[in-house]
Formats: structure tokens, C-alpha cells, sequence
């Protein structure tokens, strides 16, 4: 193989890391915001409620976390930070640009729809406060797909850079 | 409807504002239980929980309460509208002050008991001296409008211009909001409005062709007041009416003669706050606003006909007939 493959490989992984975590933090950005100003119309009137609130108002944010870990991790296993650099295939990078993007992708839109869930959330404690232990759960069963999809993520990068994987796409 | 969360952003923050203020919504047992007070001062510190708290002062029960939750309500939907990204859903609720406070200006006058919202002070007063620039277009479209003769109309067919004029104002509102819960509670109420005003035309012996004359055109409704103005007989207004609007008209009509149209008001006003009840199933939205003040509306009218009523010793029984649907 090329050297030139092997480099168009490497941009490929990098690639998928921006993705990764680009997404995810436009999403988080723009779902914390959808939360934000449903929030801030709350406090207006009860400010006492800020306590509550600012769990509502912190969740659409993990996902962006989510994607920098994924993007970390795509880093450090193709040995771009600490570590020697390994030989990355066209087949390899291809694979991870891939897992980047798709993990970006769950990441931007379940940031977004958490947003929402918690405006809605917001919305409950505002008419109830008793009821805020419940309303949490709505934007924390959007969170599951966002764990789910980091945790698939984590295991592709993983696997797809072990020296057996990198020998058996290169073929 | 199926309940949506679409405009969170641009709509957040008032929608926010909102689910608190809907927490202090008093339901039907609450206004039950200030009728049923048999002294006047107990029903004073009943009015602490209500949205009036902040604006009694000492002695305003007993001397200036009628005016006390028009205010209440006037300054709730104004500082709504402030953070409203689209101020329509508020101004269908402030536009009758609007021409109320026009009618004033056409016939002269040059101050303003209303709230200012749609029509400035600088226009009102530009019209109150017979200057008709900038009078709205929904007057100027009247079929009996003609521009300069304001102060020579009669001022029975200058009111049915104006209630023309509103209600062509309230449907051009209701399209441009593009929603379709506030569509059908304007379109339902503002069916409701031609009827009441035709059917106290009636009742008071006014030639109905008046209305056909100054009260077009109105949209889809121009038909039905064509065809309601050409029947005498009430019995057979249901059909031409049509909808849950034509039946309510009929059940209104078994009612005893004096009561019918008030019983037809309160029927419709139920009706309606069924519809705008829907709204509360959204996150946020310009649907979240209206049916707020929706039921602020009501909420102010249950108030004002309670403890107005029970300052006069209006019978309880009574009270509690007119006691409108509360929102929640």
C-alpha cells in the first residue's frame, strides 16, 4: 500500500473525530438554548425555582461531552496524541469517518430533542415544583440514546485500531 | 389536537412565564365558595389568592371594583405582549378596547378610558379631529363607509360599522397567526358576536337590513348574516347558523324569553374555553398565549360577576347560574 492511501486513511479518522464532536456540540448548544429561554420565562416569575431548574437546563449539554470524548479517543488510540503513530488503511479511516459521523449525528439530534423535553419538563415544574423529580425523566430517556450511542462509538474505535483489525482492512 | 413543541426558541421565554402564571388559575369550586360567603368582608381575603392581590387596596372592593379586573387583566396581556416574538395572539384580546376607543375618537372625543395598544393616541386623536388618514382599513372597507361624514352618521349605523369593523379586524388577526385552535376560536366567536348582535336586534324590534347594509362584508360569514337578516322566525336561525354555534342557539332558545341571549353568551364562552384549553398542551407557542388569556379573561369575568354580585345581594343561586367554565 501507499504511503499517499495511508495518509488519505488518516485524514479520513481525523475527519470523522471533527464531526464528532462538531455535532455534538452544536446540539448541545442549540438544545441548551431551546431549554434556556423556556427556563428564563419561568424564573421571571419564580426565581425561587433556579435550584430545580438548572439540572433541566444542564442535560441537552452532555452530549457535547460525549462527542469530545469520542473524538479524544479517536486521537489517542491512532497514537495522534501520546503514543506512536500507527499505520491508519483507507478501509480503516473510511470505517472510522463513519463511526465519527454517526456518532455525531445521534449526539446532535438527541441534544436537541433533550432540549425540548426538558422545556417541557421546565414547563410541568413551573405549574407543579412537587412534580420535578418526575419531569427530570423525561429528558433523561433521550440521554440513554446518547449514552448508547458514545458506548458504540467507544467499542468501534476500539476494535477498529487494534493491530489485528488495521491488518485485516489493509489487506 | 395532538400536542406539539414547535417555536420554543422564539416563544420560550413568554411560555415560560406562562406555566407559572397558569398555576394560579382558581378552579369552579373556588369562585362556589365566595358565593356562598354570606358576608361581604369574607369575601375580601378570598381575593388574595387571585390575580388581583396586588391591586386592592384598602376600600376598592367596596367602591371601584368592576374596574379593578379590567385593569388586571389590560396589564397582564400588555406585559404578555412585550415578549411575545408576534404580538397577534395579545391583540385579539386587546383589539375591542381598540375600537372601543375609536368609537370615542369618531365622535369626538379626545381622551381615551381604553388601553392604548393597536390604534396609537396619536392616530385616535388625529380622527377625533376629522383627520381619516389613518383610519384602519377594516372601517374603510364597511359598505356604508364613506370618509368625512364620521360626525353626520347616525350613531346607531356608526356601531354596527364599528362591530363590522372589529370583527373583519379580529378574522384578518386570526389569519395571519396561522394556527389553527385560534382560528376556530375566533371563527367560532366571532359567529357568536353576529348572532348576539342580530339577535338583540331583533329582540329590540331594529330593522335587521341595517345590519346587512353597515355590517358587511365579513368573509365567509357575509352569507349567513345575508340569510339571518332575511328570516324572522328565531327557530329557524339554527339551520342557517349551523355547527355546535346553531345548536347552542337552540338550546339557548328554551330558556325563558328574558334570559335567552345571556344564556346563549354563557354557553358560547364555555364553548370556547373548551377549545382554548388545547393550548395548554403545548410546550410553547403562540397557541400557549392565547389560550392564557383566554382563561385570564374568564377567570376576570367569573370575578367581577361574583363579588360584584354578591355586593349588590344578588341571589347566590343566580351567581352560580353565570358562573362561567373555569380554564382549569
Amino acid at each position: 500500500m501507499s504511503p499517499e492511501w495511508i495518509e488519505l486513511g488518516r485524514g479520513l479518522c481525523y475527519g470523522g473525530a471533527g464531526l464528532a464532536f462538531g455535532l455534538a456540540g452544536a446540539g448541545s448548544a442549540w438544545g441548551i438554548a431551546i431549554a434556556a429561554h423556556q427556563c428564563a420565562g419561568v424564573l421571571r416569575e419564580k426565581p425561587e425555582l433556579f435550584g430545580r431548574l438548572l439540572v433541566m437546563l444542564a442535560l441537552p449539554g452532555t452530549q457535547g461531552f460525549y462527542g469530545f470524548i469520542a473524538a479524544i479517543l479517536m486521537m489517542t488510540q491512532t497514537g495522534l496524541i501520546g503514543g506512536s503513530v500507527i499505520k491508519i488503511t483507507l478501509g480503516t479511516g473510511l470505517a472510522l469517518f463513519f463511526v465519527g459521523l454517526g456518532c455525531g449525528l445521534a449526539q446532535f439530534i438527541s441534544a436537541i430533542k433533550q432540549g425540548e423535553a426538558s422545556a417541557a419538563g421546565i414547563s410541568l415544574i413551573a405549574r407543579r415544583p412537587e412534580a420535578a423529580g418526575r419531569a427530570i425523566l423525561f429528558p433523561a430517556f433521550v440521554e440513554t440514546y446518547a449514552v448508547v450511542a458514545l458506548l458504540a462509538t467507544v467499542l468501534f474505535i476500539v476494535f477498529l485500531t487494534q493491530p489485528l483489525a488495521l491488518g485485516t482492512l489493509g489487506k | 389536537m395532538v400536542p406539539k413543541i414547535p417555536n420554543i426558541p422564539q416563544w420560550g421565554f413568554v411560555s415560560g412565564r406562562i406555566s407559572v402564571l397558569e398555576a394560579r388559575f382558581l378552579p369552579r369550586e373556588f369562585f362556589m365558595n365566595m358565593i356562598s360567603q354570606e358576608r361581604i368582608e369574607d369575601i375580601v381575603p378570598h381575593l388574595q389568592d387571585t390575580f388581583l392581590k396586588d391591586y386592592l387596596a384598602p376600600g376598592a372592593v367596596r367602591e371601584d371594583f368592576g374596574a379593578l379586573p379590567d385593569r388586571c387583566f389590560y396589564n397582564m396581556a400588555l406585559s404578555l405582549r412585550g415578549n411575545c416574538p408576534s404580538t397577534i395572539p395579545v391583540d385579539i384580546f386587546l383589539l375591542q378596547s381598540d375600537y372601543l376607543n375609536l368609537k370615542g375618537a369618531l365622535a369626538g372625543a379626545t381622551v381615551f378610558p381604553f388601553p392604548i395598544s393597536l390604534f396609537t393616541q396619536e392616530m385616535l386623536l388625529a380622527i377625533a379631529h376629522e383627520d381619516y388618514a389613518e383610519l384602519p382599513q377594516s372601517l374603510r372597507e364597511s359598505t356604508g363607509w364613506t370618509a368625512g361624514d364620521a360626525f353626520q352618521i347616525d350613531s346607531g349605523i356608526l356601531d354596527i360599522m364599528l362591530d363590522g369593523s372589529y370583527l373583519r379586524h379580529l378574522l384578518s388577526l386570526a389569519n395571519e397567526i396561522e394556527s389553527e385552535m385560534v382560528s376556530i376560536y375566533v371563527r367560532e366567536r366571532v359567529l357568536a358576536y353576529i348572532v348576539i348582535v342580530l339577535w338583540r336586534a331583533a329582540n329590540q324590534g331594529i330593522s335587521l337590513k341595517r345590519y346587512q347594509q353597515h355590517l358587511l362584508p365579513l368573509e365567509d360569514f357575509t352569507q349567513v348574516v345575508i340569510e339571518l337578516t332575511g328570516i324572522n322566525n328565531l327557530e329557524t336561525w339554527p339551520a342557517v347558523i349551523g355547527g355546535i354555534i346553531g345548536d347552542l342557539f337552540n338550546e339557548s332558545l328554551e330558556s325563558y324569553a328574558d334570559d335567552q341571549i345571556s344564556s346563549f353568551d354563557l354557553k358560547v364562552t364555555n364553548y370556547l374555553t373548551r377549545i382554548a384549553r388545547d393550548g395548554r398542551l403545548q410546550t410553547a407557542g403562540p397557541e400557549r398565549v392565547f389560550s392564557f388569556l383566554a382563561g385570564l379573561s374568564v377567570e376576570m369575568q367569573n370575578l367581577k360577576l361574583v363579588v360584584t354580585g354578591r355586593l349588590n345581594r344578588i341571589d347566590q343561586d343566580l351567581l352560580k347560574e353565570r358562573l362561567k367554565d373555569c380554564y382549569v
